[in-house]
C-alpha cells in the first residue's frame, strides 16, 4: 500500500512538472510517424504566432532528428529500422518559450558535440553564419562536418544553447539541451 | 530526358513539390523539405540537373519556393547552386529566382549565405 502511494506521488510530481507551462511533452521513440504527429501539434498549438511557430518547428526538426539518430536507447521497429528514444518538452512563459530535449548518449562519443555547443556559444550571429557556411562546405564524411543542426538551432533561436551532461555510468550519459526562444 | 514531377506531402516525411521540365528548362522546388533521408530524395534531382546542364545545354530557370527546409536539405540546395554556377561559368544561360515570405528574416540570411558561397546571382521575389 505504502509503495503504491509512493508510486502515485512520483507520477503526480512528474505530472505537475510536465504540465506546468507545457504546450507539448513527449517521451518515447522518435520515429517518422511520431515526428509527423508532433509536427502537426506544434503547428496547431502555435498557430496564433506564425513567427514563433516557424522557429519552434525548425528547432524541433533538427533536435528530433538528432534524437532519432544519436540516442543510445533505440526502439527496434522490426523492419530493419531503429529509432532513438528521448524526451521533448516545449513550454511557454510570459516573455519566452523553452524547447528542451534529452536522450542517453555514449559518453565516449559525446565530447565533439559538447565542444560544438561551446564553440557555438562563443560566436555572435555573423560568426555563427560563417561557421555554418564553413561546416556546410566541408565534403561529406569529414570529421566535424556533421551537426550543422546545432548551429542552425542557435541561429534560429537567437540565443545560446543551454546544455548539460549527466553521467549515468562510465559508458552512458544523459544529454540535455534547452533552448530559449524570445517572444 | 524525362520530366520529374513529385507532389509534396506531409504524411510521415515532409517532402517538397518538384517540377523539373526539360523542354522549357523551368525547374521548381516548392513547399517544405524536412526529410530524414535527404540524400536519397535529392540525388536523382541533382543528377537530372547535371544531365540537363551537360547534355541538353539549353537555358534553365531554377525557381525556389521553399518555405521551410532542414540543414541536410540546405546542403543539397548548395549542390544545386554549385552545378548551376558551373554551367553559367561555362556559358550556360541560368536564371535563379527565389520566392520567400517578406517577414522571414532567417530565410533572407540563408539566401544571402548561398550568394556568398556560390557567387551566383539570385533574384528575390516576395511570396503572397
Amino acid at each position: 500500500m505504502e509503495k503504491n502511494k509512493e508510486k502515485a506521488k512520483v507520477l503526480y510530481d512528474m505530472y505537475s512538472f510536465a504540465s506546468q507551462n507545457t504546450i507539448i511533452s513527449y517521451t518515447g521513440p522518435f520515429d517518422s510517424q511520431v515526428l509527423a504527429v508532433l509536427a502537426a501539434n506544434i503547428e496547431y498549438s502555435l498557430s496564433k504566432n506564425p513567427r514563433i511557430r516557424k522557429k519552434i518547428f525548425k528547432i524541433f526538426i533538427e533536435l528530433a532528428q538528432n534524437i532519432s539518430y544519436y540516442s543510445l536507447e533505440k526502439l527496434d521497429a522490426g523492419d530493419g529500422n531503429e529509432f532513438g528514444i528521448g524526451i521533448l518538452i516545449i513550454r511557454e512563459f510570459d516573455n519566452h518559450f523553452t524547447f528542451a530535449t534529452g536522450n542517453i548518449v555514449d559518453s565516449k562519443k559525446i565530447s565533439p558535440v559538447i565542444h560544438k555547443c561551446e564553440t557555438i556559444n562563443l560566436l555572435d550571429r555573423d560568426s555563427l553564419r560563417q561557421y555554418k557556411r564553413k561546416l556546410r562546405n566541408l565534403p561529406p564524411g569529414i570529421k566535424g562536418g556533421g551537426n550543422i543542426g546545432l548551429v542552425q538551432v542557435a541561429l534560429t533561436a537567437n540565443n545560446p544553447l543551454d546544455y548539460k551532461l549527466i553521467p549515468l555510468s562510465e559508458e552512458q550519459s544523459f544529454y540535455i539541451i534547452n533552448i530559449k526562444i524570445d517572444k | 530526358m524525362k520530366d520529374i514531377i513529385i507532389k509534396g506531402s506531409r504524411d510521415s516525411y515532409i517532402i517538397p513539390s518538384v517540377n523539373f521540365n526539360y523542354r522549357n528548362g523551368i525547374c521548381e522546388l516548392s513547399g517544405e523539405s524536412f526529410l530524414e533521408e535527404t540524400a536519397k530524395f535529392y540525388s536523382p534531382l541533382l543528377e537530372w540537373i547535371r544531365e540537363y546542364t551537360t547534355k541538353v545545354q539549353k537555358p534553365i530557370v531554377f525557381i525556389f519556393k521553399l518555405t521551410y527546409f532542414n540543414t541536410s536539405t540546405s546542403k543539397c540546395i548548395l549542390d544545386f547552386l554549385h552545378i548551376l554556377k558551373k554551367y553559367e561559368d561555362n556559358g550556360g544561360d541560368v536564371v535563379v529566382n527565389w520566392h520567400y515570405y517578406e517577414d522571414d528574416v532567417d530565410m533572407q540570411d540563408d539566401i544571402e549565405d548561398y550568394i556568398i558561397d556560390t557567387g551566383i546571382k539570385i533574384n528575390l521575389f516576395i511570396l503572397d
